[in-house]
């Protein structure tokens, strides 16, 4: 069995077969996976220096030649890499005195500081399959992000001790500003948000809970709510980017109400993560440095706070190295503005409007296609896999373990 | 003068614009899933806008030419939709708040009828470039 690395599922029952060096066939994929394993053969990189083709070694030489000599480098991506890379890049950080930051900085990094430090309680998606018989979807939209994560661990499969499972035994519930493709798949359970009324909306969770009248919502329907969640024996809220940037700095809200919902019953929160080791690289710096993004090995000892966020970075920095990330695509257009304008060293199998505008561009092998290694699921299990086709390709551990020997 | 819509765009995800973008951003197929707004039947019927018509979404940050498309959810006047790409990211600002986080899902932007057509990443790619 194959491993998909198209999403943090890191769906472990994907066959495929490999013809003459390719893919013959693969079964199980869902949409986004399919589009994922496409990629191996559209739009793949070669080795490049100011847009012009070039041997491996020279790129890479080129690209140590640009991180040695800069003074405030920013190593950024790290989510489509390897735990064994995502290693080898922390420690390049720390020789070159780098600010080091990932994709977690915009996305789920505030609700990731609090699963990883305990501060929420969490579980892994086998309990949920197991156990869970209430699945709040909140922010989140898994049809789109995670399509098969309903169908393996949170809605529809019969688990341990929920064998009526979507017929008698699992509600979901779906709170999103807009009605998702998730949200009418319980349309009875659907509470619609305004833009930023997240934080409203748990304070009306918290006052039903406390038995008293909400403010916001339906009241009758929020009652029914406050009821659902009373019943429930094993549930988990599953967090997406709505809920994170809606709440921001008020986090704390989020963690009161969870406590609040464990007073009664059993509740469980897993971060919605989108690429396929996010959590990986979470984990890993935190172990390595105290924290979970955002560090700055620039005065030797390791650093952190917002100043060190990619966004703040890109207009600090004096070179870049992004490796499997597309941030000029992904990041507001002045942040992927000022990272063009600095030397930007691409590692990437495909290309990407970063690689475009990247000085130096170097071919990877694709992770779990191409390449082996361990990712971390969304819920902290940590997934191995090896390579299904052949490639002559670096992976991004040897590309780092390369630049880090020549600088 | 031509009608005009102030609306908050939220950005989304959608399953079918994610697979074309994985295989390629570069692709006429990624392009027709992305540049798109997704606006409430009362704010196309204000800027007298049918589907597939080309809209100019503006703020402070920039500006792009998108399709238009109608809702089919329940009324949300002033709220719009457009799904996660390098054509939303041309209207959010990268001045954040104390998490330091962008405001991808909180874009105040004006909506009008565009003579042009949808703004190309190759148009894209030149003004990142500078």
């Amino acid at each position: 069995m194959a491993i998909c690395t198209g999403c943090s599922l890191l769906c472990e029952d994907i066959e495929a077969a490999e013809k003459d060096g390719a893919l013959s066939h693969v079964k199980n994929l869902c949409r986004k996976g399919h589009g994922h394993f496409q990629a191996a053969y559209t739009e793949r990189t070669v080795p490049m220096i100011d847009g012009e083709q070039v041997d491996l070694d020279r790129a890479i030489a080129k690209a140590a030649e640009i991180l040695k000599s800069a003074k405030s480098p920013l190593l950024y991506g790290w989510s489509n890499s390897t735990l064994e890379a995502q290693a080898v890049g922390i420690k390049l950080a720390e020789k070159l005195g780098a600010t080091i930051d990932d994709t977690s900085s915009f996305c789920q990094g505030i609700l990731m500081e609090r699963i990883l430090s305990g501060k929420l309680p969490t579980c892994t998606l086998d309990d949920v399959r197991n156990y869970a018989d209430t699945s709040i979807f909140w922010g989140s939209d898994p049809s789109s992000s995670h399509p098969r994560h309903l169908s393996r661990f949170s809605y529809y499969p019969r688990g341990d001790k929920r064998q009526k499972s979507y017929e008698e035994e699992r509600t979901c519930i779906a709170v999103d500003v807009r009605k998702s493709a998730t949200a009418n798949l319980c349309p009875n359970y659907y509470f619609q948000v305004a833009p930023g009324g997240d934080a409203q909306f748990m304070e009306a969770i918290l006052a039903v809970l406390e038995g008293k009248i909400p403010k916001v919502g339906d009241k009758k329907k929020m009652i029914g709510l406050g009821s659902i969640l009373k019943k429930t024996e094993w549930g988990v809220i599953f967090a997406g980017l709505g809920m994170v940037y809606s709440l921001q700095e008020k986090m704390d809200l989020f963690e009161r109400l969870v406590a609040k919902l464990n007073e009664i019953t059993t509740f469980k929160v897993v971060p919605m993560v989108g690429h396929y080791n996010m959590r990986g690289f979470n984990e890993l710096l935190l172990e390595k440095t105290g924290f979970i993004n955002r560090v700055s090995f620039k005065d030797g000892k390791p650093a952190h706070g917002p100043e060190h966020s990619v966004v703040a970075s890109a207009k600090t920095c004096d070179a870049a190295l992004v490796i499997g990330s597309d941030p000029f695509s992904a990041l507001p257009f002045g942040t992927a503005r000022a990272l063009a304008k600095v030397p930007l060293i691409a590692i990437d199998p495909r290309r990407s409007l970063t690689t475009d505008g990247a000085k130096v561009v170097i071919p990877s092998a694709l992770s779990g296609m191409e390449a082996g290694g361990t990712g971390v699921r969304m819920d902290g299990v940590k997934i191995k896999f090896e390579p299904i086709i052949k490639s002559d390709l670096p992976t991004d551990e040897q590309i780092l373990t390369r630049i880090m020997e020549a600088i | 003068m031509a009608a005009e819509v102030e609306v908050t765009v939220v950005t989304m995800r959608d399953i079918f614009q994610d697979e074309a973008g994985r295989k390629s951003r570069f692709s006429d197929e990624y392009r027709d899933q992305s540049a798109l707004i997704i606006l409430d039947k009362q704010d196309m019927a204000t800027l007298g806008a049918k589907d597939g018509q080309s809209l100019q979404v503006k703020n402070d940050v920039g500006s792009v030419v998108v399709a238009a498309k109608t809702s089919e959810d329940n009324p949300h006047q002033g709220l719009a939709f457009m799904y996660n790409s390098p054509w939303s990211n041309q209207l959010v600002s990268d001045a954040v708040s104390d998490s330091s986080i962008p405001g991808f899902k909180s874009i105040k932007a004006t909506i009008s009828a565009a003579e042009e057509n949808v703004t190309q990443i190759s148009e894209i790619q030149a003004r990142i470039k500078g």
